[in-house]
């Protein structure tokens, strides 16, 4: 691939690039009165949040003259970050890209991104102080601000309140009596099998899916345990204890094993299973199918639970970043057009809430509006618990780490490798990225 | 003698050249200067864009040393094995019915040829939706409910099916060509001569067609371990890389882990081997065909 792959594309953009680059600069020389400046986005946004995005996009353009955002999406995971790397290093990249933060070590750290200064927010009327902490470190890289962020999207645990009643699961109320440890989760699994027939639980296990990761970063860093640390794999014995917990849950048949993750989500959208494990993007299509009255049940979502010592949950957080471009550097009055259009969303993001996500920016995440916003509300309190992937170049949300994940640790969940086995082969492939230093593009 | 015959050759050179140059410039473009820059991408530290810290020889002390890699080229050889001698056989087949029936003839092979012209995407797409594990027409005549691809022994088997129904019309016609240049009169005298059915193709077809059954089984060699769509598109390299073959092992070192200097030793020790087996095959072709 590389053969046929790398020249001819360096070629191409080689002689492409003075064609494109100087009618734009001499268009903007031109037009230096009323000129509109045109801001190209790449996002990986798709479903829900690629329309919720698209509507800020459209608000923005509307509601002013100067700047105008053309926002184009490319599909979602190592392609989109293939192809915001190696079009930024030839300067062909967009004026501004949505990236996740699990993913700025290994962007910022490999300049492909260009750092946003205090002085270059504070024009646009934005300040550190303005984001939650948490989001606001991960957006920072030796010592600068690459990104502002968006979000913080946890894994949740949604809940069927027809077949957990019937299970006996929902207080007086009708919400879910807490559960607490994990024993105590798989016999709610349990009860809404032997009580309904039904799976009592759904989650994506497919081979190439991300679940499972997640999932079982969040059971390992409620144990004190992270998956990598000093270059190291770090969680011991407790890694294949812990996978099989989550393969006891298939094999007892509490959960069917092999669903990709369009079956797993409809099989719970569907009435047929009794909790679902996932991301809070999921939040809109359940808001949408219970207004629509297609939805044939009520649901709930709490926190993922406490199954060991703490209630630590994975999440990752969308951030806009702007790419480095450095052969063909932003000027000043881009860099404000961009700004102004990451204010505009950071202060509109109550609608992003509305896809399931935690706001970043504190105005909106700390109004009355969004703490009484359901069915957000009910799962709030997973902000407090959050961990990310851990900080490393080979990290985030399909990097070169998770990918490899995706493949081995879902064998364990339909039988086909014991965990032991399967953690084994994913050390044996990933301890190549551990070593490797970070690369520069 | 000399005179005469130069100068038009001379005259000969100016205009063979100019017809050669698109050819040679989109070669030494596309193919040669590419080549020698992976060779010396293999020798250095490179990432996905920047070409970087000359290391020697380390990518390819690493490479004999990788076990994926090991592991990437027996998914190769073992997709080969699957497809290079049934790919080969079953065009000959094809062949020999698309000759033998003078009437049905054209319209089996148009069949037979169909799926050849259809992009790796659609091809795919077929397997894709046949082989479904609910809704899939194969696992409604088996009843079963197979997750094929997700299969750690049906897999490849299943990946390889795909290929050959997608890919021996081509072969077929290869066979066909070489079937149409023998000879009517070497069949009417081994008939005067009383052979008949399995005598002729054991002593007429299969003798002059054998060079060009020598080219289809090279061209599927190549051809087979330079599988990539098939299985990237399919089943994504799983279940746990069962299927990964070596060059979607060099697409993801280059791409998902971004080392570049990596995949072009993994590129150039893969070169190395297909050239190695298809100079091993010419050598048995020559031998065998001496022996004939």
């Amino acid at each position: 691939m590389i053969r046929r792959r790398h020249l001819p594309a360096a070629l191409l953009v080689a002689c492409a690039l003075p064609a494109l680059t100087l009618p734009r600069t001499a268009l903007a020389m031109d037009a230096n009165a009323p000129a509109v400046q045109t801001v190209r986005m790449w996002t990986l946004l798709s479903g829900g949040d690629g329309a919720r995005m698209r509507e800020l996009v459209e608000r923005f353009n509307a509601s002013q003259q100067g700047v105008r955002v053309e926002s184009t999406t490319l599909k979602w995971g190592e392609p989109f970050y293939t192809k915001l790397i190696t079009a930024t290093v030839v300067g062909a990249g967009p004026d501004l890209a949505t990236i996740h933060l699990s993913r700025l070590p290994n962007l910022a750290g490999g300049g492909v991104l260009r750092p946003i200064g205090p002085a270059e927010l504070a024009a646009a009327g934005l300040a550190g102080a303005d984001f939650l902490p948490r989001q606001w470190a991960k957006s920072q890289h030796g010592g600068a601000t690459y990104a502002v962020p968006l979000d913080q999207h946890p894994l949740v645990l949604y809940y069927n309140k027809k077949l957990a009643g019937q299970a006996g699961l929902l207080d007086g109320a009708g919400r879910l009596k807490p559960i607490e440890g994990i024993d105590a989760l798989t016999e709610a699994f349990r009860k809404i099998k032997a009580s309904t027939g039904k799976p009592g639980m759904t989650m994506e296990s497919a081979q190439s899916s991300y679940a499972i990761w997640r999932l079982w970063l969040s059971m390992l860093a409620q144990q004190g345990l992270p998956v990598v640390a000093d270059g190291r794999f770090a969680y011991g014995p407790a890694g294949a204890a812990t996978l099989a917990r989550v393969a006891g849950w298939f094999q007892a048949g509490y959960a069917t094993p092999g669903m990709d993750y369009p079956a797993s989500t409809s099989q719970f959208m569907g009435g047929n299973a009794g909790f679902m494990i996932n991301g809070v993007w999921e939040v809109p299509e359940l808001v949408r199918g219970q207004a629509q009255g297609t939805l044939g049940f009520e649901y709930g979502i709490v926190p993922l639970p406490r199954m060991y010592r703490d209630a630590s949950t994975w999440a990752d957080s969308h951030g806009f970043a702007l790419p480095a471009n450095n052969d063909n550097p932003m000027d000043p009055a881009k860099v404000r057009a961009v700004l102004a259009f990451v204010a505009f969303v950071s202060k509109h993001s109550l609608g992003w809430a509305e896809g399931g996500h935690i706001p970043a920016y504190r105005p909106v995440a700390e109004s009355a509006a969004f703490l009484a916003l359901q069915p957000n509300a009910q799962y709030a309190a997973a902000a407090r618990n959050v961990v990310y992937d851990p900080d490393g170049w080979y990290m985030g949300a399909a990097g070169p780490l998770e990918a490899i994940a995706s493949k081995f640790l879902p064998a364990p969940l339909s039988g086909q490798l014991t965990p032991e086995d399967a953690l084994r082969r994913f050390e044996t492939e990933a301890v190549r990225l551990l070593r490797k230093r970070a690369p520069l593009y | 003698m000399n005179s005469p015959s130069a100068r038009p050759r001379r005259l000969e050179t100016v205009p063979a050249l100019l017809l050669l140059a698109p050819f040679l410039a989109a070669f030494l473009l596309f193919f040669l200067i590419p080549a020698v820059q992976t060779l010396y991408l293999s020798l250095t530290d490179s990432s996905l864009t920047r070409t970087s810290a000359f290391v020697g020889l380390a990518n390819y002390v690493t490479l004999v040393n990788d076990p994926s890699f090991w592991a990437s080229l027996g998914n190769t050889f073992y997709f080969s094995l699957l497809t290079v001698v049934p790919l080969t056989v079953l065009g000959l087949v094809m062949a020999l019915l698309v000759d033998r029936f003078t009437r049905a003839g054209p319209w089996l092979q148009g069949a037979f040829f169909l799926p050849f012209v259809l992009p790796i995407s659609v091809m795919t797409l077929i397997a894709d939706w046949m082989l479904q594990p609910s809704a899939g027409i194969v696992n409604h005549l088996l009843g079963m409910q197979r997750a094929w691809f997700a299969d750690v022994h049906w897999a490849m088997p299943m990946v390889a099916i795909g290929t050959i129904w997608w890919t021996v019309g081509f072969n077929m016609l290869m066979f066909l060509a070489g079937l149409r240049n023998i000879p009517r009169e070497l069949y009417e005298a081994a008939a005067l001569d009383g052979a008949r059915g399995f005598a002729l193709f054991r002593y007429i077809t299969w003798p002059q067609l054998k060079p060009v059954a020598w080219t289809a089984f090279v061209l599927q060699l190549i051809a087979s371990l330079k599988i990539f769509g098939q299985t990237y598109i399919m089943t994504t390299g799983g279940p746990f890389n069962t299927t990964r073959v070596t060059l979607h092992y060099m697409y993801e070192t280059a791409f998902t882990q971004s080392d570049a200097g990596y995949a072009a030793a993994v590129a150039m020790a893969f070169v190395l081997i297909v050239v190695a087996l298809s100079l091993t095959q010419g050598w048995v072709a020559r031998r065998l065909g001496r022996q004939a």
